[in-house]
């Protein structure tokens, strides 16, 4: 029993060492964090960004860049869209999705669908950065002097075949999402860092309409 | 023997395949070597924006083709938002599935989206018997490999010197036409992957080699 313990002492710390991302500690009051990220969320009516995807794929040499920008406008209207090296656009305008690839446009209807529905979840929350109150995932909280980090792990077994965690990276002066990091089981993962991020400039409804 | 004539032909049309063409090939020769396959370029990789079609259902994405070892190769298809959708690899005979998602885990779905890479692939064709056929106008080099009753027919325009159409069929039913075009580099820009007897089609746009 003695040497369990032992044991425990000396390699929980290791373990919670090992799993924790470099350069950050653990946050001590989350509670607070929670509060003021929910405070700034308030403000935030609109937000404009252009964005970079990396996806790391451990059998290639390089990883796939992807280019593009994206708004979102409250309540729940989002468009992104791809454009370099390819065009391909998404668009949520409250339940109806809107896909355009290839200059043809489809629509969708989000409730009619649930993995559209699941979509639209986690790219509006995403951008949010509300996805820390999803039951989905079990929360860790993380922080230097610049950022705080967020790690969120899938809890729903369904999630879990494809996604083993998301890093949501929040700026410490305005709690912006500044990169997105969402992991795969086998460690491959797509990575998103928001770039010339504008907040509450006025966007027009018909950025979310696709003809 | 005329109802047995009739109702074989309107099985076929039924059942959407076309009669192939190689009636009117000529046999040239039979000594020469496989087609040499394009996706093997110094264990470089390729990616493609990809539009699968399938019996109404849609899906876009990105397609990765890496050369692991000299047949050996990985072909994985993700969404434009990064979601790995299936996770192929190919080496010599064996083919390993690494990863699927539920909507693609469907046998024959899978099994014909392996079938048409692996063509498209030309592994192992290395030491296979090959003959070679003319078509009636003299436009193409056509090499024909076969696969217990199954052939591969490699068309090479002799102007272009590019092999601009594979055909894939079963004795002399066309299954499967895959058809290569914008030559860049001598590497295909586009690719099109349609079969006759299924609602399938498979587009491939080159974004980078």
């Amino acid at each position: 029993m003695k040497k369990a313990f032992l044991i425990y002492l000396f390699i929980l710390p290791a373990i919670l060492l090992a799993q924790m991302p470099v350069g950050f500690k653990l946050v001590k009051d989350t509670l607070a964090f929670k509060q003021k990220m929910e405070t700034q969320s308030k403000l935030v009516n609109s937000i404009e960004s252009d964005f970079v995807q990396e996806k790391y794929l451990s059998v290639m040499s390089e990883k796939i860049i992807s280019k593009g920008h994206f708004c979102f406008k409250k309540v729940n209207m989002l468009r992104w869209e791809y454009t370099d090296p390819y065009s391909y656009l998404i668009a949520i305008n409250k339940d109806k999705m809107f896909i355009k690839d290839n200059g043809k446009v489809s629509k969708y209807d989000i409730n009619s669908n649930k993995m559209f529905k699941s979509i639209n979840e986690m790219m509006v929350n995403t951008v949010q950065g509300n996805l820390l109150n999803s039951k989905d995932y079990k929360v860790q909280f993380y922080e230097n002097d610049k950022q705080y980090l967020l790690e969120l792990t899938p809890t729903q077994k369904a999630a879990k075949d494809f996604l083993k965690s998301i890093y949501l990276y929040i700026d410490k002066t305005d709690y912006a999402v500044v990169k997105v990091k969402m992991t795969e089981p086998g460690d491959d993962y797509t990575g998103i860092e928001f770039i010339n991020r504008k907040t509450n400039q006025p966007i027009g409804d018909e950025k979310f309409i696709i003809k | 023997m005329k109802n047995l004539l009739l109702s074989s032909l309107i099985a076929i049309i039924l059942a959407g395949c076309t009669l192939g063409h190689y009636g009117r090939l000529r046999m040239s020769d039979s000594n020469t070597s496989a087609p040499k396959p394009f996706f093997g370029d110094n264990f470089n990789s390729f990616l493609f924006k990809t539009n699968i079609h399938v019996y109404g259902k849609h899906f876009s994405g990105l397609l990765v083709t890496k050369q692991l070892q000299p047949n050996d190769y990985r072909v994985i298809f993700t969404t434009e938002l990064g979601m790995k959708l299936f996770d192929f690899e190919f080496k010599d005979t064996a083919f390993t599935l690494h990863y699927c998602v539920p909507q693609f885990n469907r046998p024959l779905l899978l099994k014909t989206i392996q079938h048409d890479i692996e063509i498209l692939l030309m592994n192992n064709l290395s030491g296979k018997p090959v003959a070679v056929l003319t078509d009636k106008k003299g436009l193409y080099d056509i090499k024909q490999i076969h696969f217990d009753d199954r052939y591969n027919y490699y068309f090479k325009e002799k102007a272009s010197q590019h092999l601009v159409k594979i055909e894939h069929s079963k004795k002399w039913i066309k299954k499967t036409i895959f058809t290569l075009n914008d030559y860049k580099n001598d590497f295909p820009g586009n690719i099109i992957i349609k079969h006759c007897d299924i609602k399938l089609k498979i587009e491939l746009n080159l974004l980078k080699r």
